[in-house]
């Protein structure tokens, strides 16, 4: 059954096979997957020339600043001129950036790593679909996500708490404590935004068992974490603003925090992510990601009580997960996403597109990288993405890369290495008996078995 | 002319179902039903609005005493709204329907929410979308539900505008989706081997069948290279889309119900007053009433649509020009079939003692009622299955009354 595991570590754990993978992984799935928890991955080639989020922040400062420039000019073509390109050198820089992310996950010798840093950017989504945060997305990817995977849960909600592209997104940069200093003065308040979405979707869920008051107090703590907009910090692009901090104690599930400045929330995020809901959570999301749709108590329960055991360390976690027999049964359990879908046609053809067809690709099949439409992220679950329409589309782009590649590949070989272990009958004959190394290809691509893992 | 039983020059789809060796039959039957015709020939439109839209803004109570100091800075000036009826007024942005209220085809019901109490956007969107009292409560749609007790000659009764199915409409019922922009359908050749390799599949097999449907209906209306927008995040792009919506609804074949989705409501800072954000999307929301009107002509008459969001936002304004998560908001239903003209609801006041945990506008009617309102009086379903069936547990919340035209 080895080959199989292969089949389930390539596409379960990893974006699909590229040729010689199946073989190279099938003697030994669990430990394939194993070495890649290693930080060596944290450092990227492809990612490695692209801005930091201090640099991001103060390339937007100086494009804010030269845009308002032209704007009291009073010269309305310069004004004009300025805003197109404005807009244009943001289009090709979020272009670029998301075509350099999927082709990390391309090429990755690491593809489990880089499905990791996937899923935990999604569960800690901050969307372009939002102006202020638009710049920073890939950033926070790369500066508040990728460093932390292998760390524990509590170093990922600090960093991501922190990161300018949350605070801007979900509003914390602009909310102001109504007792602080500045909040008497200019009559401004509290925004609940953050603070409700760490709790609901960043750690306890939404059942994990806190009320409005605690997202008030949470939101208090809050007060004073901004994005660092002028440099005048650490360079890290975040800023604690004293001045706006609501001042006095504040009340979180129970326990009182006193107040201390910037402090005050970080103790509270590290006491969030040791709570018991908070190891349920991140259970049951890893358990959705890797295992089911739907999955069972046992494994969720088994995954939470490793979360407790290791406090919240992640490398210990994720090897209960590759542990599990659940995750090696079941080999076509979960229906890929748009994104593990055009990455796995990729990996498995050797394609290589302009970053403007790649963002088409993306396009075309709604899902925009670093794009989802709520701070809830991507859906984890097919029903939410196979709807008549979005497979039209997946038919229209198997069949886009066949024609594009067929010259260059030998239907029999991608068959062989990527759904051979898992192909009907049905499709393996289909394939075989298919008139031209284009149609074979397209099969192949549009089949069930390489649209599911 | 085209004759029906001709294999060459058939439809795809009824190719595709007999190849699947159901309903080839029917689906072979030559004669068309006609819009006069059967009951189960009304349709439903019901667009969610994503996000939790401040029902306070589109429909101010600048009648109530409170409603300025509620409101404060986020208050509309007289100018950036139409009265209505001496109490409440609609702003600005909904211009088509206010005309869609004159003429008694639209109606709005305020102070309206799901049974949901809490403040999360997704449970809140779970539960106004499987129609249960409370997150999760049920697995499938209510909408979808309702398909399954409508009787209806539709090859595919249910339609997500859209790539993919909302919660509301998924379930047991295959029901399709579309939106602009896409290909189409791939050539005959490889849709017969795909059709043999989804066999096996129940997921893709159901979803190429109703894709082939919308297609055929889409195609035949030459709305094939309709230019849009699947977010529908502007005016022109729900307006393009709408002109293909309406030609698929019009299909004597085509859907019975149909959902839109529409983002872009979570205004927790700046989000305007008379002009802005919200007031622009109100406008895109306005585009959809009008432009369905227009799209479905004489098939306006036998349609209600619906716009409902997950819960309303606080009464007043935040400490960064916008609004937190509350409770109630307004819901808009215009049609044909609708008896319209005013604002219907008991108004719970915006007094802060009067306010919903003293921040939120309280919910004096369940979205429920108004629900139940569309599948009894509109769409005929007998009371068995609505209580039953499609919205379980429901038996407190009766319809509302006089929101349907009687005919």
């Amino acid at each position: 059954m080895s080959s199989l595991h292969a089949f389930i570590a390539a596409n379960r754990f990893g974006f699909g096979a590229a040729p010689g993978d199946l073989q190279k992984i099938a003697p030994d799935p669990v430990g394939w997957a194993t070495r890649q928890l290693d930080a060596r991955y944290v450092q990227n080639a492809l990612l490695a020339r692209l801005p930091s989020t201090a640099s991001t922040i103060k390339d937007s400062m100086g494009l804010m600043q030269r845009v308002k420039k032209a704007k009291d000019s009073g010269d309305a073509e310069a004004q004009r001129k300025m805003q197109r390109e404005t807009i244009k050198g943001l289009r090709d820089d979020y272009i670029g950036e998301a075509a350099a992310r999927t082709r990390a996950a391309i090429i990755s010798p690491a593809p489990f790593f880089e499905r990791l840093v996937q899923f935990w950017s999604n569960h800690f989504t901050v969307s372009a679909t939002k102006r202020q945060s638009l710049p920073l997305v890939a950033a926070f990817e790369r500066d508040a996500i990728r460093p932390h995977i292998l760390g524990s849960f509590s170093d990922l909600l600090r960093a991501s708490s922190r990161h300018p592209a949350m605070l801007l997104y979900l509003d914390n940069a602009r909310s102001i404590g109504p007792n602080s200093m500045a909040g008497k003065r200019r009559n401004k308040g509290l925004n609940e935004n953050l603070a409700r979405e760490i709790l609901e979707l960043h750690s306890l869920g939404v059942s994990g068992g806190y009320t409005q008051s605690d997202v008030i107090a949470l939101a208090k703590m809050l007060t004073g974490w901004t994005a660092d907009a002028e440099a005048k910090g650490d360079g890290s692009g975040f800023l604690f603003i004293n001045l706006i901090h609501e001042p006095g104690d504040k009340t979180l599930l129970g326990k009182t925090y006193h107040n201390n400045g910037v402090q005050e929330a970080e103790t509270a995020l590290a006491d969030i992510a040791r709570h018991p809901s908070t190891a349920t959570f991140i259970a049951t999301k890893l358990a959705r990601h890797f295992v089911a749709d739907e999955p069972s108590a046992v494994t969720i329960n088994t995954l939470a009580a490793a979360f407790k055991r290791y406090d919240g360390q992640l490398i210990p976690l994720y090897k209960t997960l590759l542990s599990l027999p659940e995750v090696w049964q079941n080999p076509l359990g979960k229906i890929k996403t748009p994104n593990d879908y055009i990455i796995s046609l990729a990996r498995a053809t050797g394609i290589d597109v302009e970053d403007s067809m790649l963002a088409a690709a993306y396009k075309s099949l709604n899902q925009i990288p670093f794009a989802a439409s709520s701070p809830a992220g991507w859906s984890d679950q097919g029903k939410d993405w196979m709807g008549g329409e979005a497979l039209l589309r997946r038919i229209d782009l198997a069949q886009t890369v066949a024609t594009a590649m067929h010259t260059k590949l030998s239907p029999q070989d991608v068959f062989a290495q990527t759904i051979g272990p898992v192909a009907s009958p049905t499709t393996a004959e289909a394939v075989r008996r298919a008139g031209s190394a284009a149609e074979a290809l397209t099969l192949i691509f549009a089949s069930p078995e390489f649209q599911r893992r | 002319m085209t004759n029906t039983f001709d294999t060459a020059h058939l439809p795809r789809r009824f190719f595709l179902q007999s190849m699947a060796g159901a309903a080839a039959f029917t689906a072979l039957s030559p004669f068309r039903v006609s819009f006069a015709a059967a009951p189960g020939d009304q349709r439903f439109v019901f667009i969610i609005l994503r996000g939790a839209m401040d029902g306070l803004a589109a429909v101010p109570a600048y009648g109530d005493r409170a409603y300025a100091q509620a409101r404060g800075s986020m208050a509309l000036s007289k100018s950036a709204y139409t009265p209505i009826d001496g109490f409440y007024g609609l702003h600005n942005s909904f211009s088509g329907f206010q005309s869609l209220m004159q003429k008694k085809e639209a109606v709005i019901i305020h102070a309206v929410a799901t049974p949901y109490r809490e403040r999360s956007h997704f449970d809140a969107q779970n539960v106004l979308e499987c129609g249960a009292a409370r997150p999760h409560g049920l697995r499938d749609g209510w909408l979808n539900r309702a398909l399954s007790v409508i009787d209806t000659k539709s090859d595919t009764p249910g339609l997500a505008v859209g790539q993919t199915i909302p919660l509301a409409l998924q379930g047991k019922i295959a029901v399709g989706s579309w939106s602009p922009s896409g290909k189409g359908i791939p050539p005959d050749a490889l849709m017969l081997t795909l059709e043999k390799l989804y066999a096996q599949d129940t997921v893709f097999h159901s979803a190429l069948s109703q894709a082939v449907n919308i297609h055929d209906i889409v195609d035949g209306n030459n709305m094939g290279k309709t230019r849009g927008n699947a977010n529908l995040r502007n005016r022109q792009a729900m307006a393009d889309t709408i002109k293909a919506v309406g030609k698929i609804l019009s299909d004597p074949k085509g859907p019975r119900i149909a959902t839109l989705e529409l983002g872009g409501w979570d205004t927790h800072a700046q989000q305007g007053t008379d002009a802005g954000v919200l007031a622009n999307n109100f406008a895109t929301l306005d585009e959809a009433f009008k432009g369905l009107k227009e799209a479905l002509g004489p098939l306006w008459e036998k349609t209600v649509v619906l716009a409902a969001t997950e819960f309303g936002r606080t009464v007043s304004v935040n400490g960064t020009g916008g609004t937190d998560h509350g409770t109630a908001s307004c819901a808009f239903m215009a049609g044909g079939a609708v008896n319209g003209g005013g604002v219907v609801g008991t108004w719970p006041g915006l007094d802060k003692t009067q306010q919903y945990e003293g921040r939120d506008l309280k919910p004096t009617t369940d979205l429920r009622q108004v629900a139940k309102a569309v599948l009894q009086n509109h769409l005929q379903l007998p009371l068995r299955d609505v209580e039953q069936h499609i919205f379980p547990d429901s038996l407190q919340m009766r319809p509302l009354d006089n929101l349907i035209r009687k005919t």
